[in-house]
């Protein structure tokens, strides 16, 4: 009888939770053995993803989080105003799903999974307020619908341009005005002291991610490029603190590798710029493809994670003003998202990373669906050309499935620049 | 070598640049009381008006002998005013525009004027860049200033009064004195005229360079003509401002802390000599960039000063994460 009266059945949460489980200790696991042994230091970020994604476990109950729905929401004035910033941008096809029933067919993988787990309002960290920048057309009407869920959604405006002095100036504004609202909100001042210090922690977090990031400029590469993925993805949500000290455990351990010569991947494996859409975990398909294709990623211009981290704040008088226009222009100007009208930057960033790092090519993914980096596309590979440099384009989205096809294309492609080295 | 240049590369640019500006205040200002004297062809404005000057600003003596007639301008007999101008480039192609950053004392004065609205946390203002645009501009008409007006009195199409008109307008010819205790320059002429327009335009402007360099970072400087003549001759200088545009990112670092707003500093990624004529060569860009080598310093081509990733971090307190988050 009382096992008759225990036996519950599965609510949707409950089973989009083991979806999402799944999905997330897949890719988990194929990181931890699918490749050589990983540096010690990465058993945190494994840890990390699996309590988060697999166990449901907050990690921020005590403190307002502030929901962003793209990179351009400057974390320095969230946290000087003791909020905690969670990135919202989603990678989970089990949300992906959800999502399609309030968005288009062809609309963004990413967009319609952050829109799907908001739907479902199973959230671990729930955010108490989100600001939306206006960045490409999917994630600003996402804004909308998302606050018709009944979340506190407030639009932050964002220039589609930024060559002009206008633009400057608006997305200055606008920065005040979030950060007006954002105090108001958390019933604080934004305090001078506060937020330089909160510039400092973030540009310390930089200096790390830089530090990593020049290891990998080696020629015996001890991270792959998909565990550097889990690291800055744990950025998005991570208690900044914890994250610095596990990286400043992975610099240490990462400069014994380099001096132990261990190398990452195979002994003649091609070095590989990643570009285009956002890996988002799980979403690692297309770069454990890669690595699983006997590449290997040296270095990637995503906002995930290299432009989260790439650039960092100046000020010259410290004052809060300062601080702020000094935060805005970083956020706008070395921006290298493709809704902007022009995109030379984009390109002239992946090339330096290509010079920088040695690479000996560079693969460009779009999600089906993500109109700028579809739009981009040609430009890109116009430049690369120019250059010299062998890219591939693929596209792909969130679902498992056509894992054969793309395979093939990346292995010919690895295929290809190992008889170009060879030749050379 | 390679502690050396990394030193020089972390090094806390302001506080040798607060020392070195002091070092050439003193010199100019007061160069008379330990016998220096460094001659008239100075390119930064240590006024000669100044009884104890250390080294005269070019424009002074430049006035007067362009007043001359001009059948002796062009003769042999002005071979002393081919002497002064030898001197006025080969002091400047020394040391390029880093004679506005680390010599001229009135920069210097303006910087101490910004150091005290700093203290009183008052925050500085910019110029919208149309106003910009167009202000920046003046220095030209005061350089015309300065050569046509004295040539213009050789001709005989003005008064004697004319000959030095820039110094009767510059603020260094009041406030440099004062430094020596001297303020007879505080008085307006009445004697004729043209002085009398002369010399309250001169207090006007030494009102204005006192409250706008209050409120603005060397405010005076957008106006100086010998900024304006050092531009000209900037190209052949040893010392130049570099940038690798490949390396840029346009994060708008140097920008944010530039005191002339020189927004190409940021947004130009195909010059290599990036210096503009508002520069004052301080090289507060170079050390507030975060890429390797983007922005340098260099002397015939090699890098003197270069900005690093580890020099960023240090200068701007990035080193630790002593951030107060948590409190």
């Amino acid at each position: 009888m009382s096992s008759l009266q225990s036996h519950t059945i599965e609510t949707p949460n409950e089973k989009q939770n083991r979806h999402k489980a799944m999905e997330a200790i897949k890719v988990l696991n194929t990181l931890k053995e699918g490749f050589k042994t990983p540096p010690k230091a990465m058993d945190y970020f494994y840890n990390l993803f699996e309590d988060v994604y697999c166990k449901q476990k907050a990690l921020h109950d005590d403190k307002v989080k502030v929901g962003t729905m793209c990179i351009q929401i400057p974390s320095e004035i969230i946290y000087a105003l003791d909020g905690v910033p969670i990135r919202l941008c989603n990678g989970f096809y089990t949300d992906d799903e959800i999502g399609s029933d309030f968005l288009p067919q062809k609309a963004c993988p990413l967009v319609k999974a952050s829109v799907g787990h908001l739907a479902s309002k199973n959230l671990t960290d729930k955010p108490d307020m989100i600001y939306s920048p206006t960045t490409c057309d999917q994630k600003t009407k996402a804004g909308t619908l998302i606050a018709s869920f009944g979340y506190d959604v407030v639009d932050v405006d964002f220039p589609r341009t930024k060559e002009s002095e206008i633009s400057r100036e608006f997305f200055r504004r606008s920065i005040r005005e979030f950060s007006a609202d954002l105090s108001l909100k958390m019933g604080k001042k934004l305090s001078k002291k506060k937020l330089k210090a909160s510039i400092s922690k973030i540009g310390y977090a930089q200096s790390l991610y830089h530090r990593l990031s020049d290891f990998r400029k080696n020629r015996t590469v001890p991270i792959l490029g998909n565990d550097m993925f889990l690291v800055t993805n744990a950025f998005f949500f991570d208690k900044i603190d914890n994250w610095i000290d596990a990286c400043e455990k992975l610099v240490d351990e990462l400069e014994q590798r380099v001096k132990d010569d261990i190398h990452a991947g195979g002994k003649i494996s091609p070095r590989i710029v990643y570009t285009g859409s956002p890996p988002i975990f799980p979403n690692y398909k297309i770069p454990i493809i890669i690595e699983d294709s006997d590449a290997i990623i040296v270095a990637d211009e995503t906002c995930s994670s290299n432009r989260m981290f790439n650039d960092r704040v100046a000020v010259d008088e410290w004052f809060v003003n300062d601080m702020i226009d000094s935060l805005a222009d970083k956020y706008l100007k070395a921006c290298t998202c493709p809704i902007f009208s022009k995109n030379n930057d984009r390109i002239r960033r992946i090339i330096e990373l290509v010079k920088s790092h040695n690479a000996d090519g560079v693969i460009y993914q779009a999600f089906a669906g993500c109109t700028v980096y579809e739009l981009e596309q040609r430009s890109v590979l116009e430049a690369m050309e120019k250059a010299g440099i062998s890219i591939l384009y693929i596209e792909s989205d969130y679902s498992p499935s056509q894992q054969g096809q793309l395979s093939t294309r990346v292995e010919a492609f690895v295929e290809s620049l190992k008889i170009k080295n060879r030749n050379k | 070598m390679k502690k050396i240049r990394e030193f020089i590369n972390k090094a806390d640019i302001r506080k040798f640049r607060f020392w070195l500006q002091l070092f050439f205040f003193i010199i100019f200002i007061y160069g008379g009381y330990f016998a220096i004297n460094l001659g008239n062809s100075i390119p930064v404005f240590s006024c000669g008006f100044d009884r104890e000057v250390g080294g005269m600003c070019y424009f002074l003596p430049l006035q007067h002998q362009l007043a001359r007639p001009l059948d002796v301008l062009l003769s042999a007999a002005s071979i002393s005013v081919l002497i002064g101008f030898v001197t006025f480039l080969l002091w400047f192609i020394v040391f390029n525009k880093a004679w506005c950053g680390y010599a001229c004392p009135l920069g210097t004065m303006q910087d101490w004027i910004t150091g005290l609205r700093k203290k009183m946390g008052i925050r500085f203002s910019t110029y919208t860049q149309p106003q910009f645009e167009k202000l920046k501009k003046i220095k030209y008409i005061m350089l015309a200033l300065v050569i046509l007006s004295p040539m213009a009195v050789g001709m005989g199409l003005l008064d004697r009064e004319w000959v030095t008109a820039f110094c009767e307008i510059c603020p260094g010819r009041m406030i440099t004195p004062l430094f020596v205790g001297d303020i007879s320059q505080w008085s307006l002429d009445f004697s004729t005229k043209t002085a009398m327009i002369l010399t309250s335009l001169g207090l006007i402007f030494t009102g204005l360079f006192l409250i706008g360099s209050f409120f603005k970072k060397r405010f005076f400087c957008f106006f100086c003509p010998m900024s304006a003549m050092h531009y000209i001759f900037s190209d052949a200088a040893l010392l130049k401002l570099k940038k690798d545009g490949d390396k840029c990112t346009k994060c708008g670092d140097c920008y944010a802390v530039c005191d002339m707003q020189i927004k190409d500093i940021a947004d130009d990624v195909t010059s290599t000599n990036i210096l503009r004529d508002d520069c004052i060569l301080c090289l507060k860009c170079v050390a507030a960039c975060p890429e390797d080598d983007a922005l340098h310093f260099d002397i015939l081509n090699m890098k003197l000063f270069t900005s690093t990733k580890g020099g960023f971090e240090k200068r701007m307190g990035m080193q630790t994460p002593k951030g107060t988050t948590n409190e």
